[in-house]
């Protein structure tokens, strides 16, 4: 008698505790927003134009200053139409071009932006922007190219592996 | 209960308090216990976990304390707790998108969150520490979460001028003044209103059956699959005009009525007998035409449907109507008067007053009348007839019902005022305060923005709004523009946060004031932040354009800019008219510190040319985007006739600083030294058409040279 009475007891108290632990956690569930909204911008992929890019905000800045700057040597088309890339020799990478561009360290990129071709041993026809751009622009633009690289960008492993001269 | 046993305890009552006891020791540890599993000390021990798996531990914990953080700003009415959980946004190093959320760091921008919070933008409850509760819509708060790719609109709520961070939001508003919102809804910070032509005479410009059409679908430039591409994107620029839903003697009433405007009588033209007698013999007048309609560059503003290989595209500027078809549409007295005087037809349009010869007047009409046309155009439509009284007096109250006098003004019918809801506090409003009737969307604001302009009747099936067809871009970009309606100010707290747009304003003043009217300078360009953007800003013209240079490119426009598809009309322009123009902006239309006349160009040397040549070529190889002589790229302006064309001083003040007088050029601002301005100055002054650039070698053979010297 004694014993069931304490079990019935300590069974009625832990339902409970159950019961009054669970209340906290109602709807607790993860946050999914919509899957298109969810990204801030977009950038078709440039060699499938049906694959939709997720950018989010530097990216979409560096995309922003990207197709205001960049573009005209850096692109096959242009807001304009013609592209001004058959102009330049060396022809200048494309923007997406992962073989080109993604052994490039980001300091490197930030430097050949920031102080133009010559400075770097490359050509002159790449125009410094340091004194155009913010470097939070630049780098916002570096961000955009690693995001539309194809094949797809992988960061450096070690950080430090990066900085190798080149 | 025997009195001897009072007082003591029994076997049965042991065991009840024991099992109370129990109990409420269990009760009472409840508490603390679910205190200890709450959602953000359980983040909070997780990013404990997170910081010391990685490297940076001590720094990433230098400011970590295990209470509830919150941003609060009394002053802005923010309690933010939202960095209990998110709490790395301040911390550089967690900016890798591989980093889990909610620990990753905030993206910078130009707000920082502890002076801003983070609902401000981001919406959502603040004070909550739920994750539910913060981010989505609850009983008790409804305004969740902004989802990112809106984020934009939250930027509006206070910055009424568009931001170059912001380009979604600046399309957005774009659209929403361009397709003339306005008409019908009351909206905050858009510019003035465009509206639709005027139609009180518009009896003598198309027939009825056209208006038949017009009204029945409006789209008519479509590709093989029925879809409308403009510019290699479907359905991106169509017309402004939207599908209203009329019932067949709906359309036949108002086209009736539309069809008896006659107004104002057109100003008849005769073109001379002799010019077309003459004309009229010879078969190669449609293709001359075509020359002149192109050397005219009507597609400056004007797009006009190109189709290639199965695609049609429509190529041009948008500034005007479409005109592939309009030689189906237009009456040819009606398009011969228009051509000579736009505003005797309607008295506020930007379309400029060319100074046309008979010759061209008869070949470009004869061209649009013949060549812009669509023989199945009008094949679906009934023959109508003159309009019956009933179809008149019927038309005209659908005229008012139907929100056409929105748009549109007509003789004698006012526009309307607040035809369909007001929308400045759209962006604010809860869900609950949403009529969504039976619609199958999820119940939240930017679903029903989206829903509603997509298909009004799908939200309301009594739904005045017209039919618009968008393409994800836009619709995205204005859902956006009408999420940062949200009211006076986002709270009331911050409402001296506003930035206000700057209006801006130009008066011309004596000469000039006919010339800019006639040839609507403004339609294209920009004079001190008023008037278009399709062509270059001209409010420094004056310091930058030799006065002889303004009044010869007026006369006879060169293409200055290869990169730009749409260039300067061909005016006709007298020579009286562009002698007071060259005249006005010249003088009047300057900046203040760069004073055309304070650089001599008598001073430049030969040998100072000889060095900028050098200069240009070798070290610093402009001729990557600028062409002299044939090479060269084509992004910058064509350099070939640059010293007949640019003033000295103006030169020296670009090199120094391109975006101090153009603050949106891509021209990168570089560390010249005084002397090599000087010299780039003095070769470009010597760069004039007709005659040779300074120094004779090849320019290949100077590259050789140089290269080899550098070494």
């Amino acid at each position: 008698m004694k014993a069931k009475l304490m079990m019935v007891a300590l069974l009625v108290g832990s339902v409970l505790c159950v019961l009054a632990l669970s209340g906290c956690k109602k709807s607790a569930a993860v946050v999914k927003p919509d899957e298109a909204f969810g990204a801030y911008d977009t950038e078709p992929d440039w060699n499938d134009s049906t694959k939709l890019i997720k950018l989010g905000y530097q990216e979409s800045q560096g995309k922003r200053v990207f197709y205001q700057y960049c573009v005209w040597c850096h692109a096959d088309s242009t807001p304009a139409g013609p592209s001004n890339r058959g102009n330049v020799t060396p022809m200048p990478p494309l923007m997406n071009e992962g073989e080109k561009l993604n052994g490039e360290s980001d300091e490197y990129m930030q430097n050949i932006i920031t102080l133009g071709g010559s400075a770097l041993g490359k050509s002159a026809m790449m125009p410094p922007y340091g004194k155009t751009l913010s470097s939070e622009e630049i780098k916002a633009v570096i961000a955009f190219t690693r995001a539309i690289a194809q094949p797809a960008y992988q960061k450096p492993g070690r950080p430090g592996s990066q900085y190798t001269t080149k | 209960m025997p009195a001897e046993e009072m007082g003591k305890l029994t076997e049965k009552m042991r065991l009840t308090f024991a099992v109370s006891t129990v109990i409420c020791v269990l009760v009472l540890a409840i508490s603390p216990v679910k205190d200890f599993r709450s959602e953000w000390k359980q983040y909070k021990r997780s990013f404990v976990r997170y910081a010391q798996g990685r490297p940076d531990t001590k720094k990433l914990l230098a400011d970590y304390s295990p209470n509830i953080d919150q941003v609060w700003l009394p002053g802005m009415n923010v309690t933010d707790r939202c960095t209990t959980c998110h709490q790395g946004i301040t911390q550089a190093s967690l900016a890798d998108p591989a980093v889990p959320q909610p620990f990753r760091a905030h993206p910078t921008i130009p707000h920082n969150v502890r002076d801003w919070g983070c609902t401000v933008c981001h919406r959502g409850q603040g004070p909550s520490t739920e994750v539910a509760e913060a981010h989505e819509t609850t009983l008790a708060w409804e305004q969740p979460i902004l989802p990112a790719h809106f984020l934009q609109a939250s930027c509006g709520s206070c910055h009424q001028a568009d931001l170059k961070e912001t380009p979604q939001l600046a399309r957005g508003r774009e659209l929403l003044t361009r397709l003339n919102c306005q008409g019908c809804h009351k909206l905050n910070n858009l510019d003035r209103p465009m509206l639709g032509p005027d139609l009180s005479s518009i009896g003598y410009k198309v027939s009825r059956e056209w208006i038949y059409k017009w009204l029945k679908e409006p789209r008519t430039i479509l590709d093989k699959d029925g879809n409308v591409t403009v510019n290699g994107v479907e359905n991106e620029d169509e017309t402004r005009m939207p599908k209203f839903r009329l019932k067949e003697e709906e359309i036949k009433a108002l086209s009736g009525f539309l069809s008896a405007q006659k107004a104002k009588p057109l100003e008849a033209y005769k073109i001379n007998q002799a010019v077309a007698a003459t004309w009229s013999k010879r078969p190669d007048l449609i293709s001359e035409g075509e020359v002149r309609f192109r050397q005219m560059m009507c597609t400056t503003c004007h797009p006009v449907a190109v189709t290639r290989g199965g695609e049609t595209k429509l190529i041009g500027g948008d500034i005007g109507p479409e005109l592939t078809k309009v030689g189906s549409k237009v009456k040819q007295e009606w398009l011969v008067a228009w051509l000579r005087n736009p505003q005797g037809y309607l008295a506020h349009n930007n379309m400029p007053r060319y100074g046309w010869t008979d010759e061209d007047l008869y070949k470009v009409s004869q061209y649009v009348m013949n060549n812009l046309t669509d023989s199945d155009l009008l094949t679906n439509v009934p023959q109508l007839g003159a309009p019956t009284d009933e179809e008149v007096t019927t038309g005209k109250r659908l005229f008012t019902e139907k929100g056409c006098a929105s748009c549109h003004s007509l003789n004698g019918i006012g526009t309307q005022k607040e035809f369909g809801p007001d929308l400045t506090a759209l962006g604010a409003k809860n869900a609950s305060e949403l009529e969504f009737g039976k619609a199958k969307i999820e119940r939240n604001l930017v679903s029903y923005i989206q829903a509603k302009l997509q298909d009004p009747m799908a939200v309301n099936p009594a739904a005045r709004m017209p039919q618009y067809s968008w393409n994800k871009a836009d619709l995205d970009a204005v859902t956006t523009a009408l999420l940062s309606e949200t009211g006076p100010a986002p709270t009331s707290a911050l409402h001296h946060l506003v930035v206000p747009k700057k209006e801006a304003s130009f008066q011309v003043v004596g000469a000039f004031t006919e010339v800019y009217e006639r040839y609507k300078c403004y339609a294209c360009h920009r004079f001190n932040g008023y008037g278009g953007t399709l062509a270059p800003d001209l409010s420094y013209e004056g310091s930058r354009a030799q006065k002889k240079w303004i009044a010869d490119f007026l006369k006879n426009p060169q293409t200055i800019r290869p990169a730009l598809i749409l260039r300067m009309p061909q005016f006709n322009m007298a020579d009286k008219d562009a002698a007071i123009a060259a005249e006005y902006l010249s003088m009047a239309v300057q900046k203040p510190d760069v004073n055309p006349e304070s650089v001599d160009a008598r001073q430049f040397s030969p040998a100072m040319a000889s060095m900028g040549k050098q200069l240009y070529e070798v070290k610093f190889q402009c001729q990557s985007c600028h062409t002299i002589g044939g090479t060269g790229g084509y992004v910058g302006p064509n350099l070939n006739n640059a010293g007949n064309w640019l003033t000295p001083a103006w030169i020296e003040a670009w090199l120094r600083d391109p975006q101090a007088l153009q603050p949106d050029t891509i021209e990168s601002r570089r560390n010249f030294t005084d002397e090599e301005i000087r010299a780039l100055t003095a070769y470009l002054m010597t760069l004039r058409t007709g005659s040779k650039p300074a120094g004779s070698k090849s320019a290949a053979n100077t590259h050789a040279i140089a290269q080899g010297a550098g070494r």
